[in-house]
């Protein structure tokens, strides 16, 4: 498997560490038990397009934000994080 | 009080032996030099600053600075990508330390030092291109990675800044490597044995190649 690094090109899925869900958000300060359970533990089990966050630690060491298809592992969409490559994203 | 004397001392001191290893009887195919006392800086633009630090390091290098995987040449000093909005600076003789560009940057960008913190190995010979392939994923045919290429990359499991100089004399490309010096011994290890078989012509400079 390959990932198009929006930054560096293509490279080799060992330069890069998958953290998981980019869909959770944290909830406010306040926020009920529940809710922050949810948040820390609670994932869904998608078979299908799912939004990961990914670290191209072996190279740029910037953080991407990656549409993968679980069933397939196609990846159509490879973006930085929301603050990473500032002037790229404008964040 | 304790009396200290820090003396600069090459990470790759004990690995390196100076002269020929692996095959005999050939011309060597690799030429290994690890350069040695150089001054490294990181430069990191602060958020959303990227186009002031771009004008600070044109105003204070005399080159644009590279926002692609490129090393862009001064008369003394080499800039390379290292990522999104970050470059390092490399330089000798103290022209470009982090005392000399701290103002030039002071509203742009954060910097620090890695003069210490890596080890600089020159990679050149006949056989350089197959020697690296066994260790690196880059495509480093001329045609895709031509001098001045840059990438920030893994080599058996291990980051490096990679990035094409100039060439030599006689034509031959030569290849950088910036390693972080912990990791340097092992690397190193790690290329003398990939290219044994070609045989190696080791060394170390106090110049860039
Ligand atoms: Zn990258």
């Amino acid at each position: 498997m390959r990932i198009v690094c929006p930054f560096c090109g293509e490279r080799e899925l060992g330069e890069f560490t998958c953290l998981g869900d980019a869909k959770p958000v944290r909830p406010a300060a306040g926020a009920s038990a529940d809710e922050v359970f949810d948040y820390v533990y609670l994932r869904d089990n998608v078979a299908g397009e799912t939004s990961e966050h990914w670290y191209h630690g072996g190279g740029c060491r910037a953080w991407l934000k990656i549409t993968r298809n679980t069933l397939t592992h196609e990846i159509s969409s490879v973006e930085p994080a929301a603050g990473v490559g500032a002037a790229k994203v404008g964040a | 009080m304790a009396e200290f004397s820090w003396l600069p001392r090459s990470p790759l001191e004990h690995a390196l032996v100076a002269g020929a290893y692996g095959a005999r009887d050939v011309e060597p195919g690799i030429a290994l030099t690890e350069i040695r006392n150089f001054d490294l800086v990181q430069i990191m633009a602060r958020r959303g600053r990227w186009a002031d630090l771009a004008n600070a390091a044109k105003a204070r290098f005399g080159v644009s600075a590279p926002d692609t995987p490129k090393a862009v040449s001064a008369s003394d000093v080499t800039l390379i990508w290292s990522g999104p909005d970050q470059f390092l600076a490399l330089s000798k003789g103290g022209k470009h330390t982090m005392e000399t560009l701290s103002q030039a940057f002071s509203q742009s960008a954060s910097l620090s030092d890695q003069s210490h913190a890596r080890a600089l190995i020159s990679v050149t010979g006949a056989q350089a291109r197959t020697m690296l392939a066994k260790l690196s994923s880059i495509d480093l045919h001329p045609a895709v990675f031509p001098i001045g290429a840059a990438a920030a990359t893994s080599m058996d499991h291990t980051s490096v800044n990679l990035w094409r100089g100039n060439d030599r004399p006689d034509g031959q490309a030569v290849f950088n490597l910036l390693v972080f010096a912990t990791f340097a011994e092992s690397l190193w290890h790690t290329m003398l044995d990939a290219a044994a078989e070609y045989g190696v012509d080791i060394g170390h400079s106090e110049e860039f190649a």
